[in-house]
Parts: C-alpha cells; sequence; structure tokens
C-alpha cells in the first residue's frame, strides 16, 4: 500500500484551548478516510495544518512520502469551510484561476462545472449564487484536474437533501475511480455511507481509528445477569478490560475497551465465582460506538 | 512571473472599484495638473491686489522645467493616496473574500502571493509612468519655442523620481493591508498616517529641543515627498535666489527604496508566521 499522507505527533494550541493533541494517523491510496467527530473536535483545525494554512505547534506531517510544499498541494483538490471565491468573478474566471495555480489547462473547467451541475451557471457572477451553488462551485474547484487527493471538510453543510444526495454520489463516484478522499464530518451517517476507514476525534485527540466495517462488528458490549449481583459487579470491575457499566435491576450492561468474546467472559466469570443466568452479547451502531466514545472522554 | 501576472489579471480585469478608482486617479492627475499653472496664478493675481510691486505670473509647461514641475504636482499627497487605496483594496480584499487561503490550498507558496502583489505594483508604476511621460512630453513640446533635443532630456530624471515615489508608497500601503487584512482600517489608519501622524511627527521632530540632529526628513512619506520636493517656478528663483531643487539626488531615491525592502521583508516574515 502507498501511503498518501502520514501524520506524526502534530499538535496545535489557540492560547489555552488544545485544538489538536498529539494526532497520529496515515491515509492509504485509494481510501475514502473519513474524520469524525463533534465541532470543535478538531477536525478543520487537522485540515488547515495539512494544507499549510496554519502552522503545527509541534508534530510533522508528509505528503506522497515526501516533505510537504507547493507542490504537493497542487495534487490536492481541497474544500475547507466556506467557499472562498471572488464575488465579482465569473465561476468560469474563478476556476481558470485555480487552474493557473494548479498549473493545468483550463479544458477541465466545463467538465468539473457539469458533473456539479453549475455549467448553465458558469458566466453569473460568483456573488448571485445560492449558498448550495456556491459550495457546489468549492467542490467543482476541488474536483479540478483529477486530482490525487480530495480533501472536503463538512462537504453537505448547509445544502438541501437533495444537495446532500448529489454531492455524496459525487464522493462515492469519485472515490470509484481511485482517488483517496479525506471527509472531514461530524454526521456519522455521512461518514458510514461513504467512507472506508474512519479517525474518531474528540477535543483534539485520536480516540480510535480503523475501517469502517470493523468499527461496526465491534462487539464489545455485553449483557449480564447473576444472582449475587454483588458478587457479579466486582468480578465486572476487575475485568483487564472493563470500560463502564449501568446496572439494571434484572440486566447489567457492560462496555469494554478491547474485543471480547462470550466464551472468554464465561470461563472468567466461572473463575471469579459467578455463575451467569444470563449473558448476550450486544452488536452497536457506530452512532452508539461514537457517543460512547465521546462519552467516555469527557 | 508570468504566470502570476496572468492570475492577477483575471483579478482585475473586471473588477469595478477597481477600474473606477482608477479612472479617478487618472481624472483628477490629469485635471490637476492642467489646472495647475491657472490656478497658481490666479492666485498671484490676488495677491497682487494688495502688494505695492506685482509678483509675475508663473509658467509651469516649459521644457524642460515641465518634468520638474509636472512630477512635483503629481506626488503630492492628495494625489498619491489614490494608488495607495487601490493597492490597499486589491490586498485586503484577498483576506476578506478568503482567497489567499484558497490560493495557497490550490498550490501558491506564500512568497508567491507576496511576490503577486509586488509585480502589480511594479507594473502599475511603469503604466503610470510611461503615460505621464508621453504627457508631460505633449504639454511641454507644445508650451516651448526653439525647442532642442537636450532641452526635451534634461530634466527627464525627474521622472525616474517618479517612478520610485509610485512604487515606494504602494509598497508602504502595500505593508498596511498585509499587516491589518482589513479594508475599511487599512484606508483609515494609512490616511491617518500620511495626512496627520506624519506631519505631526515631523514638525515634533524638527524642533532642536527634541532631537539635536534633525531625523524628521528621514520619516517614510517624507523621504518618499522629498524626492521630488520642489516645483522649479521663477518667482521662487527670484526671492530665494537660488535654484530650491536641480535634480532626483541617488540618496533621496535610496531612502524609501530602504524603508520599502524592510517592509516588505517584515510582510513575508509576518506571512510565513501568520495563520491564514
Amino acid at each position: 500500500m502507498e501511503t498518501v499522507l502520514s501524520i506524526s505527533n502534530i499538535s496545535k494550541r489557540y492560547g489555552k484551548i488544545q485544538a489538536v493533541k498529539e494526532l497520529t494517523l496515515e491515509v492509504e491510496k485509494g481510501q475514502v478516510f473519513g474524520l469524525l467527530g463533534p465541532n470543535g473536535s478538531g477536525k478543520t483545525t487537522t485540515l488547515s495544518m495539512i494544507l499549510d494554512l496554519i502552522k503545527a505547534n509541534s508534530g510533522s506531517f508528509q505528503w506522497f512520502g515526501k516533505t510537504p510544499g507547493k507542490e504537493s498541494r497542487k495534487r490536492i483538490g481541497s474544500v475547507i469551510e466556506s467557499p472562498n471565491f471572488f464575488p465579482y468573478l465569473s465561476p468560469v474566471i474563478n476556476l481558470k484561476i485555480v487552474a493557473d495555480i494548479k498549473d493545468i489547462g483550463y479544458e477541465d473547467i466545463d467538465r468539473v462545472l457539469n458533473l456539479t451541475g453549475l455549467f448553465e451557471r458558469r458566466n453569473t457572477r460568483f456573488k448571485t449564487f445560492s449558498f448550495g451553488m456556491k459550495q457546489r462551485l468549492a467542490v467543482a474547484s476541488a474536483l479540478l484536474g483529477n486530482p490525487d487527493v480530495l480533501i472536503l471538510d463538512e462537504p453537505t453543510n448547509g445544502l438541501d437533501p437533495q444537495g446532500i444526495a448529489h454531492i455524496r454520489e459525487l464522493i462515492l463516484l469519485i472515490a470509484s475511480q481511485g482517488t483517496t478522499i479525506i471527509l472531514a464530518s461530524h454526521l456519522l451517517d455521512e461518514v458510514q455511507k461513504i467512507c472506508s476507514h474512519v479517525a474518531v476525534l474528540s477535543k483534539g485527540k485520536k480516540l480510535f481509528d480503523g475501517k469502517v466495517s470493523e468499527v461496526l462488528a465491534i462487539s464489545d458490549c455485553y449483557e449480564f445477569s447473576a444472582r449475587n449481583v454483588e458478587l457479579l459487579e466486582t468480578a465486572i470491575r476487575s475485568h483487564p478490560a472493563f470500560q463502564s457499566m449501568t446496572p439494571g435491576a434484572e440486566i447489567t450492561q457492560v462496555y469494554f475497551n478491547a474485543v471480547v468474546n462470550p466464551e472468554e467472559l464465561n470461563t472468567y466469570f466461572f473463575q471469579h465465582g459467578v455463575t451467569l443466568t444470563h449473558l448476550s452479547e450486544r452488536k452497536r451502531s457506530l452512532e452508539q460506538h461514537f457517543l460512547e466514545l465521546l462519552d467516555n472522554n469527557q | 512571473m508570468i504566470k502570476l501576472l496572468k492570475i492577477e489579471f483575471k483579478k482585475i480585469l473586471t473588477y469595478k472599484i477597481f477600474w473606477i478608482l482608477t479612472g479617478l486617479y487618472f481624472l483628477f492627475l490629469t485635471l490637476g495638473l492642467l489646472m495647475a499653472e491657472f490656478m497658481i496664478n490666479n492666485m498671484v493675481d490676488n495677491m497682487n491686489k494688495r502688494l505695492p510691486i506685482p509678483m509675475p505670473h508663473v509658467a509651469l509647461y516649459f521644457l524642460p522645467w515641465i518634468w520638474q514641475n509636472i512630477t512635483f504636482f503629481a506626488t503630492l499627497r492628495y494625489v498619491l493616496i489614490f494608488p495607495a487605496i487601490v493597492i490597499i483594496i486589491l490586498i485586503t480584499n484577498e483576506f476578506t473574500f478568503k482567497t489567499i487561503r484558497q490560493n495557497v490550498i490550490n498550490g501558491m507558496s506564500k512568497a508567491e502571493f507576496l511576490g503577486s502583489k509586488l509585480l502589480i505594483i511594479m507594473l502599475v508604476s511603469v503604466t503610470v509612468t510611461i503615460l505621464l511621460t508621453i504627457g508631460t512630453l505633449i504639454l511641454g513640446i507644445a508650451h516651448t519655442s526653439d525647442l532642442t533635443f537636450s532641452m526635451v532630456l534634461e530634466k527627464s530624471t525627474f521622472m525616474i523620481g517618479f517612478f520610485i515615489t509610485m512604487l515606494t508608497i504602494q509598497v508602504y500601503a502595500l505593508f498596511f493591508g498585509f499587516i491589518l487584512r482589513n479594508t475599511g482600517l487599512s484606508i483609515a489608519l494609512f490616511t491617518l498616517y500620511l495626512f496627520i501622524v506624519e506631519p505631526i511627527l515631523y514638525y515634533f521632530l524638527k524642533s532642536p529641543v527634541v532631537f539635536p540632529n534633525n531625523i524628521s526628513p528621514y520619516l517614510p512619506v517624507n523621504a518618499v515627498l522629498r524626492i521630488t520636493e520642489y516645483p522649479s517656478i521663477q518667482v521662487l528663483k527670484n526671492i530665494m535666489g537660488i535654484n530650491l531643487q536641480e535634480s532626483v539626488s541617488f540618496t533621496a531615491i535610496c531612502i524609501p527604496l530602504g524603508y520599502s525592502a524592510i517592509m516588505v521583508g517584515i510582510v513575508y516574515w509576518v506571512l510565513v508566521k501568520r495563520d491564514l
């Protein structure tokens, strides 16, 4: 596998606020990598650092295995926060400026305008655009010249359902052509639908990363019951992978921070003198997992 | 370099405010220069009503002195403020529209970004200098009898002084734009410095009580204005007994260029250090 982006121990502080803390990430070629986290978790700060917009306080990153610079940025198409264009210029001229900077020809402009459904409006000034159209132009600009990597920061933010569906289809289409995509989002459902890999961020720290399918398959939540509740709870608390527990009248729900299997658990409890009357594995959705991960880090 | 100019042209070509301000600048400049003689003579007439010995009328537009006179009037604070404001707007727009971020994201280096703005300053300075040279030549030839070729060339070095004035005042404006990033604030503070802060500093520093060595001529804007400090007017020569300025001095050019180099250095340093 060819590594497209590797970030090691990158940190950024804004005064007292630690925006990103010792973040380490690897993105391989062809992945659709989701950066998932609530607002203020450091997604945009991270993307801004790897695009040389802001300077990291410590740590480093590499693009395509090399020290980053303007040449590596030319191979990346990005949509970061709001769409930034000259309001008094038409989409075509705005895109020509982008093409000039990236050292590519103007032939691709019509294609990206068609892909994003803006071709009809190609000669109207940017400031007359609706928010959705502005956002689509930002996507068009990112797609210009078929970049090796596409960075999308909340690309569907503020769009209507139709617009969201359109942008998601477009991302999947581009991903299917082998382009590496890095997508920041606070919407789980978006990451679940689009991404192959995910890193969960909270308060600037990486909580978890891996394949989206693996995250979904993790079964680290179990329900137990036993006649001797006290003994059961003591045994649960002393389990090496114990994370948290919600005791109930009948059933005690337990979260583990590592993968455990029912057979192991049964043996474990038996060794601790607990005879289980109930043991069941609970599959969780990414959403539940995400919220739990966040909760545990409060 | 050509690539950067191509990008800058696209940003400017259909930008109305740029063309309106440029148009106003040329209108103001042309009218001002054409009316300068008439206005001064009008003043002379008014004064003559009260003076026992009448002063003679001035003649500004004959060669070779026209070079000195035109460049003097074209580099007054009131005229220089126009290109300075234009440059401030072009730079602060990039921060307002966040297009500087987008340019960097797309693969422009910060040095290239700064370079593209310096290129525009250079281009504006060259263009205005050429246009003013043509205008001055036409006006001069029309007002001069017994014209010789050496008369045309004699004081034309004032045009080099004019070019440096245009260049450096715009670099000062660029400095304000890049450091403050906000259009209104940059224009307000630049105007305030140009018309109020530096003139006050000038008189303050001039007083021998404050500073034994007078450093007031070396203040940034004053250094620029000193390149073409005096017009060549016969009356002044008669009264003072000497010609106040014969030519554009090399040192007078070097001081504002030195300031400009320092400002560009600071802007580059800040641009690299600061987050976008």
